[in-house]
Formats: C-alpha cells, structure tokens, sequence
C-alpha cells in the first residue's frame, strides 16, 4: 500500500463528499425557491435511491478505510457508524419495497449522524474541546486523512448525512401525498 | 422502474469504484516498517501510568528508568543519572496537541530560557505510519528542533517506561533521575519556566 494510492483513495472520496455537500445546498435552494412540488417531481421516487447510494458508498468507504487501509475508527467515527450503516440496509429495503413511511426511521439516524459528524469535525478544527493532551492509542482529533486541506473522514461523513437528510426531509413524499 | 433501476446501477457503480481502488491499494507493496523507529534500551523498573486526574503524582521520588537510544542520524542520547536535571518531553508526530507545542517550545529556547543548570530531551514515540505528518524526524527537522531526540521502538517501550498516558508528556528529573514532576498537555512557554524552577530547585 503506497501513500499515492491512499492519497488517491482520499481524493476521490472527498471529492464524492463534495459533490454531495454541493449537491444538498443545491437540492435545498431548488426547494425553497421553486417549492414543494416542484423539489417532489424533480426527482420523484430517485430520491429514496440516491439517499441509498449515498449510504451504501459511505458505509463501503469507511470499511475499506479500517479493513483494508487499517485506519483506526475513533470512539466518533464509531458513532456514526452506528448511525450509516443501518441506513444502507433500511433505506434498500425502503427502496425496493417502496416504504415512504421508511423517511421516519432513516431521519433520525442521518440527522442525528450529521450532528456526531460536526462534533467530530469541530474537535478535529479544535483539539482543545477533546482535552489538553492526545491519548495515544486513538484520539477523535486525529485526521487520518486531510484533503484540500479541509475534507477529512468526519467531513466526508457528515456530507453524506446531510445529503441523505435532505433527500429524505425535502424530496420523498409522505405517504399522505 | 427506470428510476429505481438507474439507481440500483448507480449504487452497484459506485461501490465498484471503491472497491477497485481498494483492491489497487491492497496489492502494492508496503512501505519501509522501520521508518521512523528506533531500538532503544531501558533499565529499571517502570513507572505507574500518569493520572492526569489525580492532584498528586506517587511517584515524585521514585527513580526513573535510564534510557540509552538514538536519534535518526544514530547519534546516541542518554537519559541517565548523570548529576544534572532533565527535562524530557515525549512527543507523537500526529498528535495535534504536540504539533502545537513544538514550535513554541524550540522558540523558547532560541529565545535562551533554558538555564545552563537543566537539560532538556525528547523522545519520539507513538510513531505510526498511517498516521498523518509521518515520518516523525521530517516533522522535526522542518520545524528545527534543536533538542536531542530518542526514536522509540514500534511498541512505545520508552513511553510506557516512564507511564505516559497522553502527548505531549514532560517528565522532569534531578541529577540522581528521581521524578521530580510529571504533566500531560500543552503547557506553553509560562508552564514550561514552571518545569525549570522545579528541576533547579531539586537539584
């Protein structure tokens, strides 16, 4: 394993991060310029799909980056782990069954995983809030990987949340509708 | 149904990229395991992990392992009783907290506030290479420390050695190697004078 090969591997997730956080500020500004309606047949039932893309590609990601390039999950990442991975499994199961009332058990997980992922990614911007000294087996402050010099594994993370959130809160009808 | 497909496609592409890459990174060859290590030796007993929350430290007075190692350029460095107090900082390359404390401690003694009475170390441990700022003496050497420096060994024996719980971690000695202090954190210019008047006052 090469430090080209990791390097290359954290780009292309931090750019997928990108796209997504691009991608929900931009799915947020449709829905509130152009209304609920419109944002509902924008992407209609590929909404529910795409929310599950996202977690499926994260969940992957993450487990590539601690089984394959031996990253150590910190005791945050594991929260939030907590958090995605179910969603790759319910939101497939939504998905194939086309279970709207899915959104009730999906939002919460991806909006509670998007708050760990800010906290995380804060304590990352101020080692202080984790205390004064690093432990030395796996402090959350730890970036294992820094892209752009601002996308690191909870960014990523907290992308994808806020990607899923928005998807689920803004673009998937209920069931009334 | 379309849609349901193009999404199904679109999951299936994406986990597929990622696991070519993953695959890709796997077959390569690693990297030098022994970058950034050294074989360094200690004798005597260890010390009890340091307990930041306690408000007394029980091994004031109790005589620290010596350490005989060596830096990158295998110059060799002794922490020893060698009559002299000592000051020995242990530092990890991708600690946030020590990438901090580095530069403000090299400007402190540019500045001349080490007393010519009290010396001062550092050891260079918790080293892993999947960790970032990697190799260790690349960090130091952009960041011109100046101080002696002992590599550790891949599993922290020096570290362990003296109970380090967390970096960075000042360990202060007098000239027979009994502890005189212990601290874990950033303490800065003001909390490194501290460390100085109490390795001159018990020495």
């Amino acid at each position: 394993m090469s430090a080209q090969s990791v390097d290359l591997y954290n780009t292309f997730l931090a750019a997928l991060a990108l796209i997504s956080l691009a991608g929900a500020l931009g799915l947020l500004v449709y829905r509130f310029a152009r209304g609920k309606e419109a944002a509902l047949s924008l992407l209609g039932d590929s909404a529910l799909w795409l929310a599950w893309m996202v977690a499926a590609v994260a969940t992957g990601g993450s487990l590539i980056y601690s089984e394959v390039i031996h990253f150590v999950p910190c005791r945050l990442c594991w929260y939030q782990r907590i958090a995605m991975y179910p969603l790759s499994v319910i939101l497939l199961v939504g998905a194939l069954r086309k279970e709207l009332v899915v959104r009730y058990y999906a939002l919460p997980l991806s909006f509670g995983g998007a708050l760990i992922s800010i906290w995380h990614y804060m304590t990352q911007l101020n080692p202080s809030l984790e205390g004064g000294a690093c432990d030395p087996n796996n402090p959350c402050s730890l970036k294992y990987v820094d892209v752009f010099g601002f996308v690191s594994i909870p960014f990523m993370a907290g992308s994808g949340f806020i990607l899923i959130s928005v998807l689920l809160a803004f673009y998937m009808r209920t069931e009334r509708e | 149904m379309n849609k349901k497909l193009l999404g199904i496609i679109g999951g299936v592409v994406g986990l597929a990229l990622v696991v070519l890459l993953a695959v890709a990174i796997a077959g390569e060859e690693e990297a030098d395991a022994s970058i950034g290590y050294g074989d360094p030796v200690v004798t005597g007993d260890p010390l009890p992990v340091y307990n930041s929350g306690s408000p007394t430290d029980p091994v004031v007075g109790l005589t620290a392992p010596e350490t005989v190692g060596a830096d990158w350029e295998e110059n060799e460095v002794r922490i020893e009783a060698d009559g002299r107090a000592k000051i020995v900082l242990f530092l990890a390359h991708w600690c946030p907290h020590c990438q901090v404390e580095v530069p403000v401690v090299q400007d402190w003694l540019d500045a001349g506030n080490l007393p010519d009475d009290v010396d001062i170390y550092s050891v260079a441990t918790s080293t892993d290479r999947l960790r970032p700022n990697w190799p260790p003496q690349e960090w130091l050497e952009d960041e011109g420390w100046t101080v002696p420096v002992i590599m550790d060994d891949q599993i922290g024996t020096v570290g362990a050695s003296y109970g380090m719980a967390g970096t960075p971690f000042y360990v202060v000695l007098d000239g027979e190697n009994n502890v005189v202090r212990r601290v874990s954190g950033e303490i800065g210019t003001a909390g490194l004078d501290v460390l100085v008047a109490e390795a001159q006052a018990a020495s």
